[in-house]
């Protein structure tokens, strides 16, 4: 087992991954930027040193600073959180030349299926369904006629440089095609500066359902199940469940074994997600995968009882996985709402600033992972996640009725925040009934 | 004009108007007060070089960061002293190599490119200059120490 560990992160899941280590006794060092000089949670490393300036470039992103800082602190391993240097295949290669462990994955399996376009190709070649496409820059109208054929209607129009939901068209019709092409590809280049286009099929009201993967270095691989995070907002999740209410059982078990395989075939070892879209059909195609440990694990390790990033920590020092599929049983349901400093009437602008009062909720089967506290300064420089807050009831109804208790239980003043808007979504009748896909929060609210 | 009463209103005209920063300039001298922590009374007084007309800038809702020298929020600095800071993480060397004298000892004058240490990460060592001019007054780190991005590890009296 490691002696010290680097945290190379901040707020939430630097404290969580702290006392993760301190429950393995395992001795950590937290870093911090000049912005999060002072906070709260620092105090609770053995070691915290500042490594850099206020901006993330500046600090949690220059890989440089975070190895020397492991080498100062004579860290044995760095555990890279989510989101900054966490899938940075390069970074992790760093790491392991100066013989510090990169607590994720191998290198080559970062490289291999976190590469949207590496890892589609691998799913195709293990049968792993994709969503049907052109693969590739549409050339000419021709071409494009007949991938259109192949693909199927409706389809969309994506643009390769685009995002934000610009340069893109739905066709219904054949006969539309060629006017939604020429449009779409105006879009792009008006947008992107870059014409290029690609065609996918569309599928319409998608469900998001992901798959936890955890494996060891020793070839063992497991799934602990599914998170449905379709309640999102421009594609940033707001709500996640497990297990999913909107997929039956042969699809669930479809899943699993389809993001195990990917993950085999791979040689992975630690944590990752497989994430697909489900259609109203139950037909499921794997989008990506995530090669890291993710915000909404919490969901995961309530219905299943394992900490998974101790589970990481143990798999990254050799160790074998102390479970196997079948010692695996998922129980109860559970609920994860995400809290984030922003202001549901200035179309969630971020909010920055000092939050004076934090009383979050508690009670049987409830979790709160926050970095929040009365005092407690919330940058603008960094993601708005303020708490993460979960519930685990025996079943899906019960463990509702208890995220609606929480939430309005749960006060953090003055900043704005998204419980309001959580509030009327876990209230809603369609949340109830499961009968929602990733466009729902934005029509309904 | 850079006496202590005419400071003493200054600052209580700033938590009276919550303002965070206040630069004036009377004369050579030349102020910058700035309050990283608008709950505290204490600002921080430090002498920059550029000369800048007097201004004023009113709270923000978000806390601004200290950022002029990196000072802990209440420390009242010397006027007259400058402190080099690490730009990295890495370990201190005194010296070019351990059988030689160190760069520099209390006393010695500094040139902006006078070396004064030596930083060690990831097995390159970076040579550190001073960037201000005067004489060392006092180092604070030890040889083989490891410091931290923004540590200050000499004072320099200009």
């Amino acid at each position: 087992m490691f002696r010290r560990i680097l945290i190379a992160n901040r707020g939430e899941i630097a404290l969580r991954i702290l006392r993760a280590c301190h429950e393995l006794n395992v001795e950590t060092v937290c870093v911090f930027s000049e912005e999060d000089r002072g906070a709260e949670y620092l105090r609770l490393a053995d070691k915290a040193l500042c490594i850099g300036g206020p901006a993330p470039r500046e600090s949690y992103l220059k890989s440089d600073r975070l190895i020397a800082a492991a080498e100062v602190t004579r860290a044995d391993a760095i555990h890279p959180g989510y989101g900054f240097l966490a899938e940075n295949g390069q970074f992790a290669e760093k790491c392991r030349a100066c013989n510090i462990e990169f607590i994720g994955p191998s290198v080559e399996a970062i490289k291999l299926l976190g590469d949207k376009a590496s890892a589609r190709t691998l799913a195709k070649k293990n049968k792993v369904p994709t969503i049907p496409g052109s693969d590739g820059v549409l050339e000419d109208d021709n071409e494009t006629i007949a991938i259109a054929e192949r693909v199927g209607f409706p389809l969309i129009i994506k643009a390769s440089a685009g995002g934000g939901g610009r340069g893109m068209r739905i066709v219904h019709d054949k006969t539309d095609l060629l006017a939604a092409l020429k449009q779409a590809k105006q879009e792009a280049d008006g947008a992107f500066n870059n014409r290029d286009v690609y065609i996918e099929k569309f599928i319409d009201r998608p469900r998001h359902v992901e798959v936890q993967i955890i494996a060891d270095q020793h070839g063992h691989v497991v799934h602990l199940g599914e998170r449905d995070c379709t309640l999102q907002r421009r594609y940033q999740k707001l709500v996640e469940e497990s297990p999913s209410p909107g997929i039956d059982h042969r699809t669930r078990e479809n899943l699993c074994a389809a993001a195990v395989k990917l993950c085999k075939v791979a040689k992975y070892h630690n944590a990752g997600t497989v994430e697909f879209l489900v259609d109203t059909k139950g037909r499921f195609y794997f989008i990506e995968v995530n090669t890291r440990i993710q915000v909404e694990h919490p969901v995961t390790e309530m219905v299943t009882g394992i900490d998974l990033i101790k589970t990481q920590i143990r798999v990254a020092a050799g160790e074998k996985l102390e479970f196997d599929q079948r010692s695996i049983r998922p129980h109860g349901h559970a609920i994860e709402c995400r809290i984030n400093a922003e202001d549901p009437d200035e179309r969630f602008r971020p909010c920055a600033g000092i939050i004076e009062k934090f009383r979050p909720p508690g009670g049987m089967g409830v979790r709160v992972d926050s970095y929040g506290h009365d005092g407690c300064r919330v940058s603008p420089r960094y993601d708005s996640l303020v708490a993460k807050l979960v519930v685990h009831q025996p079943t899906r109804p019960q463990a509702i009725r208890s995220m609606q208790r929480c939430l309005r239980e749960f006060v953090i003043e003055p900043l704005k925040t998204t419980l309001p808007l959580l509030r009327r979504v876990i209230a809603h009748p369609d949340f109830h009934d499961g009968t929602i896909d990733t466009g729902f929060i934005e029509r309904t609210f | 004009m850079l006496d202590l009463d005419r400071i003493r209103q200054l600052v209580e005209m700033m938590v009276a108007n919550d303002l965070i920063e206040l630069s004036l300039r009377d004369g050579e001298v030349e102020v910058n007060l700035r309050r990283p922590n608008p709950k505290s009374n204490e600002p921080v007084l430090v002498t920059t070089p550029m000369m800048s007309p007097m201004h004023a800038m009113h709270a923000s809702p978000t806390n601004s960061p200290p950022v002029v020298d990196g000072k802990v929020p209440g420390e009242v600095v010397d006027l007259k002293h400058h402190e080099i800071r690490s730009p990295m993480v890495g370990t201190f060397y005194a010296a070019p190599d351990p059988d030689s004298p160190p760069f520099v000892q209390v006393g010695n004058p500094v040139g902006p490119s006078t070396v004064v240490c030596l930083l060690e990460a990831m097995k390159v060592f970076s040579e550190i200059k001073a960037e201000t001019s005067g004489t060392i007054e006092r180092i604070l780190v030890r040889d083989g120490e490891a410091v931290e991005y923004g540590q200050p590890l000499f004072l320099v009296r200009p």
